[in-house]
């Protein structure tokens, strides 16, 4: 009997608090994701490259873990609240009927567990899926075709999900236990009365409001013109203005919005008076926790522009030179020729790269006279700082650039007479390659040892060797003979292996890389692996974008539910007043236009200063401490933070959908005609 | 009360709850006129079935047979939009527990029944003043209902359910929550609203007090019509009619330990 009425009970409060259940389900999904992380695809593959780092950032995962948890539990512990605050009259009559407390506390505990344990088993459910899902489309993102996936499931992360849910519903369902304690069943009986309207005198709101709005933007002015100097008091002082300003702004709202109602209702008609009280009620009681949710909506924010800058930048799709050997030509000859390597080679070339001989930067007058290209850089804006550091030791052999087009299946390059080319590896870094190639269409040249060579009108780019971490910033790609005359070293800088297209389709590029990494390690040989490249960038794409999305998304969860849960908290003690406004001759239609306007401006409340506040946050973050990564603009990373904005408006209009419809349902459960 | 014009009409009105062997009957059939200007008075125990029968003029219940007419008008017909009129317009009703929204002044929540039918402060400006004025509530017209006594909410409640000069006002134990002292001033001034403007009010109450300032009352027991009560308004004192009030809940059986 008692665990029946506990199932039924359970199935009761998932039916009447979707919101909070679904919330549950989402979290369970990113606790299990984040702690399974060890155990993906992705991660097991980049353990083989770069272990220490692995390592590192699994060790920082308890730590998030125990974050998470944390803003979690505030989640959960308002959903409880309002689950029991739903069902105060219930247990009302269960005291009354004889019901012990100890009893009543414990079904409301098995209650709670119950309903974990579906959640867990739903959500775990959900992020095998997921963790699979993440494992292709990361490897997708990064141009590996992983073909030979293989399903994971972590009971180590199952286990700590499980725990750390079980653990955050017992310990607020203790809490929310502790005050029911105290209370007799009258209180329980009557039904909740709304909280009294708090007047604060004009002067007091008015100077909340003013000193909210003048500190957040004193916070939004540090960071975004001070911030640059990394000095601690600014930090502190960004940190302490911007959090004080966003409570004293709600602070005052109430008393604002009071104001506004006040000078526009002698005009007002409907239920447009109602509704603005509505909301200024809902400021005045909850403007602690609009300012919280506005603050975790911000980090929300900041976290997934950050991290979806960052994952976005490292993303690597053009495959140049899958290995790169280095050694003596006879050496690497013999490598090449042994059994189970040659089989899987479809080409080898030498790359011909030195840096120039030093007999052309001695001197007064530098060999190489670079004016021209500086020139057409200097006539493009904000090209100071490239201009200045402008400086080119590198020469390429035009055969074996054209070698390496050719294994990409592009076009060579003709250099005619006196006709040099520019190249540059970092082209994907912000504007650089943009700007380099506006300077060249110019139709620039450059003088070598006093003659002038005309640079093609094209900027070439394609990696020479196969590991990205060897940058060259600017080289010249010159004719053979020139080089000869140039190079310091004139042999072969290595020898750039492609692998055959059969190999690297059938098991998936990813593994025959690995397959070949192998085979060559065993050799004793030195070399560099296309493989090592993207084991890098497929590290930091993951361990930078994915715990700021991470957290992002949880603490953008948590904020929705929180403010979701709070307004419905709200709503649910004043429900009698859509009784009386019905008696009064109120339509149904209309009472709910004004619940739907109140939610609407009780989240666009928090959306708007946690937007303003996340643009000051973004164009803070990414011109100050935290660089914008190599190879992004400050253009893609504001495009990323507009994409993760539209997003954030998405999901806040799934929100207010589900908060509406709720309310709603409650409004009308409270005029039914019998 | 003057004239003879039948404002309401109520024919062979039943109200059932439940079904099978939950079954009850609130109203078995009651069938009365209430006349324009009026001051009627329904009393009777518990569970007679006194406040069904306001709440189903008042369009809270649905009435499981009979006819409610107002004004020539059968309201168990009405949905959507005219009954949000009826209720808007046509009745006025007063909540034993005021009902104020606790976020709205009082001159707000006066001007709710307007406003709800498109009136502007503006344009009802003149009639607040004059019904604040009559109710004695002009002072807290400004004030939230946290901020004002029982009878003071009572009162602002009261002229919520007068603004929009409905054709009747319902109230359901008016005086329930007051003390004795409040309770006289609003039933002094519902009876001065009554005579001054002739408004017709229906009033449920277990206070003979109260009840003595009716012009008429009907006692209603097991969801019947079972005696009448008349004042003559012109020779009898309300501490008169009081006594017959009293005496008539003591024939009945009723008595206030019933009764209360």
């Amino acid at each position: 009997m008692f665990f029946k009425q506990v199932r039924r009970n359970s199935a009761k409060n998932r039916k009447g608090n979707g919101l909070f259940f679904g919330t549950l389900i989402i979290a369970i999904v990113a606790f299990y994701t984040l702690l399974s992380l060890g155990e993906q695809d992705v991660m097991r593959f980049l353990a083989t490259i770069e272990s220490d780092a692995v390592h590192k950032l699994l060790a920082l995962l308890p730590a998030v873990y125990l974050v998470s948890l944390f803003f979690v539990f505030f989640l959960v512990y308002f959903a409880c609240s309002y689950q029991t605050q739903r069902r105060q009259r219930e247990l009302g009559m269960y005291l009354m009927l004889g019901m012990k407390r100890s009893r009543m506390f414990t079904l409301l505990f098995c209650e709670t567990l119950w309903s974990s344990l579906v959640a867990l088993f739903m959500g775990i459910f959900a992020a095998l899926f997921l963790t699979e899902g993440i494992s292709l489309a990361t490897a997708k993102l990064v141009g590996l075709g992983i073909v030979g996936h293989r399903i994971s499931f972590s009971l180590k992360a199952v286990f700590w999900t499980a725990c750390g849910f079980v653990l955050v519903q017992l310990l607020s369902m203790f809490i929310i236990c502790l005050k029911l304690g105290k209370k007799e069943p009258a209180e329980f009986l009557r039904p909740g009365a709304p909280e009294k309207q708090r007047q604060l005198t004009e002067g007091r709101s008015l100077l909340f409001f003013i000193s909210g709005t003048g500190l957040l933007l004193a916070a939004y002015g540090l960071g975004i013109f001070r911030l640059r100097t990394l000095h601690f008091f600014v930090f502190l002082a960004v940190l302490v203005c911007g959090i004080a300003g966003t409570f004293l702004f709600y602070r005052g709202l109430g008393g604002f919005l009071g104001k506004v109602v006040r000078r526009k209702r002698s005009k007002a008609a409907g239920l447009s008076v109602f509704t603005a009280r509505q909301i200024q009620e809902h400021v005045f009681s909850q403007h602690k926790s609009l300012a919280v949710s506005a603050l975790l909506l911000l980090m929300a924010f900041s976290c997934i522009a950050y991290g979806a800058a960052m994952g976005l930048a490292r993303t690597v799709s053009v495959r140049s030179a899958d290995f790169s050997l280095f050694g003596e030509e006879p050496q690497i000859d013999r490598v090449l020729k042994q059994d189970g390597i040659r089989r899987l080679v479809k080409e080898s070339y030498p790359m011909y790269l030195s840096m120039v001989k030093d007999e052309y930067f001695a001197g007064e007058k530098e060999a190489l006279d670079l004016s021209g290209l500086g020139q057409a850089l200097e006539s493009i804006e904000d090209t100071e700082n490239i201009v200045q550091n402008m400086h080119i030791e590198y020469v390429i052999a035009e055969s074996s650039y054209n070698e390496l087009l050719k294994a990409m299946g592009k076009e060579g390059i003709q250099l005619h007479g006196q006709e040099v080319a520019l190249y540059t590896s970092m082209a994907g870094e912000g504007d650089f390659g943009t700007i380099l190639k506006k300077a060249v269409e110019k139709k620039v040249s450059v003088g070598i040892r006093g003659k002038d060579y005309a640079l093609l009108p094209a900027l070439y780019y394609d990696n020479v060797v196969a590991d990205r971490a060897i940058t060259l910033s600017m080289a010249l790609i010159v004719p053979d003979a020139l080089f000869g005359e140039l190079a310091r070293e004139p042999e072969a800088y290595c020898r750039n292996v492609r692998l055959r297209d059969d190999v690297t389709q059938e098991p998936g590029l990813m593994q025959a890389v690995q397959k070949m990494d192998e085979k060559l390690a065993k050799t004793g040989i030195e070399y560099d692996s296309f493989l090592g490249g993207i084991g890098r960038n497929l590290f930091y794409t993951v361990s930078a974008s994915y715990l700021t999305i991470y957290l992002g998304v949880l603490f953008l969860l948590i904020s929705n539910t929180v403010l979701g849960l709070k307004f419905l908290i709200q709503h649910r003690q004043n429900k009698c007043r859509y009784r009386t406004l019905s008696m009064l001759g109120a339509d149904t239609e209309a009472m709910c236009r004004s619940a739907k306007k109140q939610i609407q401006v009780f989240f666009l409340l928090v959306l708007t200063v946690a937007s303003v506040s996340g643009a000051a946050a973004v164009v803070t973050m990414f011109t100050s401490f935290a660089k914008l990564p190599v190879g992004t603009s400050m253009w893609t990373a504001g495009l990323l933070a507009a994409t993760a904005f539209v997003i954030f408006v998405i999901i806040e209009l799934v929100y207010i959908g589900i908060v509406r419809r709720t309310a709603q349902r409650e409004i009308c459960s409270s005029i039914i005609i019998q | 009360m003057t004239g003879s014009e039948r404002i309401l009409q109520i024919e062979n009105l039943t109200k059932i709850y439940g079904k099978g062997e939950s079954r009850t009957e609130a109203l078995k059939g009651i069938t009365f006129d209430v006349l324009k200007g009026e001051f009627l008075g329904i009393m009777g125990a518990s569970g007679s079935g006194k406040t069904t029968l306001l709440n189903c003029i008042a369009t809270m219940h649905r009435p499981t047979g009979g006819n409610i007419i107002l004004n020539g008008e059968d309201i168990s017909g009405f949905g959507g939009s005219a009954l949000a009129d009826y209720r808007g317009r046509k009745i006025g009703y007063l909540f034993q527990e005021f009902e104020l929204l606790d976020n709205l002044t009082a001159e707000e929540n006066i001007m709710l029944p307007l406003s709800l039918h498109g009136v502007t402060v503006k344009e009802a400006e003149s009639d607040i003043r004059a019904i604040s004025a009559l109710l004695d509530i002009s002072e807290v017209l400004d004030k939230f209902p946290s901020q004002m006594s029982g009878g003071q909410k009572q009162r602002v409640a009261a002229a919520r359910a007068l603004i929009s000069n409905p054709d009747i006002v319902l109230a359901d134990e008016p005086t329930g929550a007051l003390d004795s002292k409040n309770s006289k001033i609003l039933m002094d001034k519902l009876a001065d609203v009554n005579r001054r403007q002739q408004k017709t009010i229906m009033m449920v109450t277990h206070d003979a007090n109260a009840a003595s300032y009716c012009s008429r009352i009907l006692f209603i027991q097991d969801g019947c019509l079972f005696h009448e009560l008349r004042r003559s308004m012109q020779t009898e004192s309300v501490s008169a009619f009081y006594e017959r009030i009293v005496s008539v809940m003591a024939q009945l059986g009723g008595g206030s330990a019933n009764v209360l």
